[in-house]
């Protein structure tokens, strides 16, 4: 990836440290250690089974459904969602762990279109034409029922996003207290000297608004119903 | 539109606010249901009152940083592959962003919510260069298509309309056909802005919080309509205040965890997008090219002044949701894009008293605001600060206001003269005073008595009836 | 225990009533009072009107008024709050902030006084009447004293205190507030009487004259039949 550029910035820079009334900092400047922190505490030694029912908790009131299955079942269930949803065409990751999780042979289906085979690279407009995206969570809140996922390559951002409906398959090994855990993670990435995905989404249940009359409406721009699916794989 | 808001007087404001039935039972059921769910969402939270100070902590921190994270950031934007444009005024942030649009010869720009863009007036920006922009956020977007009209609340920008004037809205500009039920009023804008978002050349967002250690942009979303604009258009430009900026992402957990909980009582959002510049080799959406737009505009003048906390505010709108006089008055009344308690702490340091000094004026310093904020800006206290300032040294107050003041101030300060001022009260009032009340006041009195009784002074003061029991006593 | 009065100047011009109530509940529990005849107000209606130079000079007039003081004891929550800016209105001044500080440290509002002080929450008042209570922002919010009054209401023989809905918003007093602002003052108090009136209350209580004058004076107004009391009257009531 080619540097970008900037512009206007040490006069802008200058101006501010000036306003503050002392020299430009440039260096050595650290986050203090802050004196409380709260985050810290919050379901600090609650087991995985615990996790999962305040998730599921969590769910009833972002409007999400909850299944549950383990391996073996998961074809299945995932057929069912799309059942009730009344979803033909699936669009999906390519990611490995569809393959893992025996889902190999889904994912073989003609109604079915893996992020980044449509012809002439069009994956947005098939995506867009889509009932349902389904793709794994790669970290899963518990506190606030939110799947983490790291876009980018065969994961894109429009999977989640575009179809009618959504569907996350969650392993119960993704599940962890709240955001903490995950930002945590991806401050020491960063440390470590790695780039941060392009697009990092935290996404909480279906899309809503309530900008008329505060009413919740489910279902505005992004998916309007969905799902996620526990896979026991613990 | 600036953040000045019409040319009419404060009090035409009010008056035409107080006036406006339907905005009045909007706001007061709004702020029932936004203080039930802040309520319970700090309950369930637990340990609020530490939240709140490591809040204030990490805002602290970083504004008195701010220039060594600005720079950070914008070394890792441009290190992600990204272009960054410091802008010290609305115009150089327009003029920027006008450039790019004309370079990639955008006919359509799709924009999500953006107080910033609104500050600086970018879209009558972008629409004099010739590009078409839409507003994508149900409220903007309602309120864009009735001609305009400004935002009445920073989160619920529509907030001041009520269902069945946004199906009349709709019905005739857009030919919308169904009912006033929000589902469907929503369904149809879905409808008619997913085509929008297809077609975009350019997606403009703002910027809930940039994280200086990654070059990142976050958003926070319940609509999934910032997220369509940073996944479709070819180019994606970003505009923020120049102070909403974390350290790292795990000050961003904090911040984040108290917006959600502060603005509309969820846990999180139904989205939280981190945004690190232009999509990677290999990746098949997002943006090409990204552009960050960072925005003085007046905010560096508060720094080092003894309103720097104002700018520790994240625009989650608590202050406007609990704040009685809002309530009443409605947004618009305000005069400004940004209302309520931190509107009118802003306004007049943005833009000067001349056209906001009523502002910090329209509030009862009953502090709900100052309770209210999750990183303890101290809204009351900026309020009265706006008075001294417009009193002490703008002098912009009244001349009967200035000589009660000091006629108040020197006799309270002499006990001489407070005696004689207390003894003298009934006598005054006297002629006013009908069965131990007086009903019509003189003079500062009157806009009391206009809607309330004054109790007449009693004959006897306290300290009359104390001296006079210690000599029976004795 | 001596305890200095700080009577406030709503509460000697306009309800020395009170004051008796105040003197006389403290007396009960021991306290001898003090009540310094050089008192004036606190100056809070300038200090936010923002005429801060002006304040000062009243500022440190109470100061010295109540140096000497054990104890200053006020039946108003704002006032108290007013006494406890006075550190932060002296700031520049350090000696005077010094004294500031030590004002603010022995200030308490009424209830406040008798319940963490005196230890006290029962007066062994009796009054039969439905009531509500209103809690004032300054006193809730600022000197952060949210538990007292109720404590000390709740032992009242005979009062039935129905909860105040929508109790956390500002009845529109806000000084001068009322006066500059009339018309948006208007409305928060006509919102707060329509709440008094739901709870079918036959008394108001509150513990700060300022909001009891608006909302008592808007209830007189309006010829509702709820009579408006301060808590010093309410804890000093025998009824037999």
């Amino acid at each position: 990836m080619a540097q970008g550029t900037v512009q206007n910035r040490e006069s802008f820079l200058n101006n501010i440290a000036e306003k503050l009334g002392r020299e430009r900092r440039r260096s050595s400047v650290e986050p203090p250690t802050y004196t409380k922190q709260p985050q810290w505490d919050i379901m600090v030694d609650y087991t995985t089974e615990q996790l999962v029912d305040v998730l599921k908790e969590q769910c009833t009131a972002i409007h999400t459904d909850v299944k549950e299955a383990t391996i073996d079942e998961l074809p299945a269930v995932i057929d069912d969602v799309m059942k009730e949803y009344g979803a033909e065409k699936a669009a999906v990751w390519d990611d490995l762990r569809f393959a893992e999780f025996g889902l190999t042979s889904f994912m073989e289906r003609p109604d079915i279109n893996i992020w980044g085979s449509a012809p002439d690279e069009d994956d947005i407009k098939i995506t867009e034409q889509a009932d349902v995206g389904i793709t794994f969570s790669d970290y899963t809140l518990a506190e606030s029922g939110t799947v983490v996922l790291m876009n980018g390559g065969g994961k894109g951002q429009s999977v989640s996003l575009l179809p009618t409906y959504y569907i996350a398959l969650i392993p119960l090994s993704t599940i962890v207290p709240r955001m903490s855990q995950v930002t945590r993670k991806i401050h020491e990435e960063v440390q470590a000297g790695r780039r941060t995905p392009s697009c990092i989404n935290f996404i909480s249940g279906p899309s809503n608004s309530a900008d008329i009359e505060l009413n919740l409406v489910v279902g505005v721009h992004g998916p309007v119903k969905a799902s996620y699916i526990l896979i026991d794989d613990l | 539109m600036p953040m000045k808001i019409g040319d009419h007087s404060f009090d035409q404001r009010v008056s035409k606010g107080l006036g406006e039935t339907h905005m009045r039972e909007t706001v007061r059921s709004a702020q029932g249901r936004l203080h039930t769910n802040k309520s319970k969402a700090e309950e369930d939270l637990g340990n609020w009152e530490d939240w709140r100070t490591l809040s204030e902590e990490i805002r602290s921190h970083t504004l008195e940083n701010l220039d060594y994270y600005l720079e950070q950031l914008s070394d890792n934007v441009i290190k992600n592959g990204g272009h960054v444009f410091f802008a010290e005024t609305a115009e150089e942030a327009n003029q920027y962003v006008k450039e790019v649009a004309v370079k990639k010869e955008a006919k359509k720009i799709i924009k999500s919510k953006s107080m910033v863009t609104e500050e600086i007036s970018m879209n009558e920006a972008l629409e004099r260069a010739g590009a078409e922009v839409i507003e994508s956020d149900l409220g903007e977007y309602i309120l864009q298509i009735d001609d305009h009209d400004p935002p009445s609340h920073i989160v619920a920008p529509a907030l001041h309309k009520n269902k069945e004037q946004i199906r009349e809205t709709f019905e005739r500009l857009k030919g919308y056909d169904k009912t006033s039920k929000p589902e469907e009023l929503t369904q149809f804008a879905r409808e008619q802005l997913r085509q929008e978002f297809l077609e975009a050349d350019i997606g403009i967002t703002g910027c809930n919080f940039a994280v200086a250690e990654s070059g990142s942009v976050s958003l926070v979303t319940n609509e999934g309509n910032a997220r369509l604009a940073t996944t479709i258009p070819k180019t994606q430009i970003s505009v923020m205040g120049m102070e909403r900026i974390v350290p790292t992402w795990e000050e961003l957990d904090v911040m984040v965890s108290m917006l959600c909980r502060s603005a509309v009582g969820q846990k999180l959002t139904s989205y939280v997008t981190g945004l690190s510049g232009p999509r990677e080799e290999g990746d098949l959406d997002g943006p090409e090219e990204f552009h960050l737009v960072i925005v003085d505009n007046g905010r560096s003048n508060i720094l080092g002044t003894a309103f720097q906390s104002a700018l520790h505010c994240i625009r989650c709108a608590a202050c406007i949701n609990v704040c009685p006089v809002y309530r009443h008055v409605g947004g618009h009344s305000y005069g400004s894009i940004y209302p309520g308690p931190i509107g009118a702490v802003l306004s007049p340091l943005l833009e000067g008293y001349d056209d906001h000094k009523d502002l910090p004026y329209a509030s009862s310093l009953c502090a709900a605001c100052t309770d209210a904020c999750p990183v303890k800006i101290p809204l009351h206290e900026h309020l009265i600060e706006h008075r001294r300032i417009i009193a002490e040294e703008e002098k912009k107050t009244t001349r009967g206001e200035t000589y009660a003041m000091k006629g108040f101030s020197v006799t309270s300060s002499s006990p001489r003269l407070f005696d004689m001022a207390t003894r003298a009260a009934p006598i005054m009032s006297s002629p006013f005073t009908k069965e131990g009340t007086i009903d019509k006041g003189p003079g500062p009195l009157k806009g009391w008595t206009d809607v309330r009784s004054f109790p007449a002074p009693e004959k006897e003061r306290f300290r009359d009836w104390f001296k006079s029991r210690k000599k029976e006593d004795s | 225990m001596k305890v200095s009065l700080f009577i406030t100047c709503l509460g000697d011009v306009f309800y020395p009533g009170v004051g008796k109530d105040v003197v006389e509940l403290l007396e009960r529990y021991g306290c001898e009072i003090d009540f310094p005849g050089e008192q004036t107000c606190c100056g809070q209606p300038a200090y936010n009107s923002g005429y801060h130079k002006d304040t000062k000079k009243t500022a440190k007039h109470m100061i010295q008024t109540f140096e000497h003081a054990e104890y200053v004891v006020t039946p108003s929550g704002s006032c108290a709050v007013m006494f406890k800016e006075y550190p932060s209105l002296l700031k520049d001044e350090p000696r005077w902030k010094q004294r500031a500080e030590e004002l603010s440290a022995k200030t308490y509002e009424l209830t406040q006084f008798l319940y963490r002080v005196l230890k006290v929450n029962d007066t062994e008042a009796s009054l039969q009447a439905r009531a509500t209570y209103h809690t004032s922002c300054h006193m809730t919010r600022l000197l952060g004293e949210t538990e007292a009054p109720y404590e000390l209401l709740s032992n009242v023989r005979g009062l039935q205190l129905k909860e105040l809905p929508n109790k956390q918003n500002c009845c529109g007093f806000g000084g001068t507030f009322a006066v500059k602002m009339t018309p948006i003052s208007e409305q928060m108090v006509d919102e707060k009487v329509e709440h008094i009136e739901e709870t079918e209350a036959e008394i108001l209580i509150g513990s700060d004259s300022g909001c009891l004058m608006n909302i008592g004076g808007r209830i007189d107004r309006l010829n509702k039949p709820v009579k408006v009391m301060h808590i010093a009257q309410v804890l000093n009531s025998r009824e037999a």
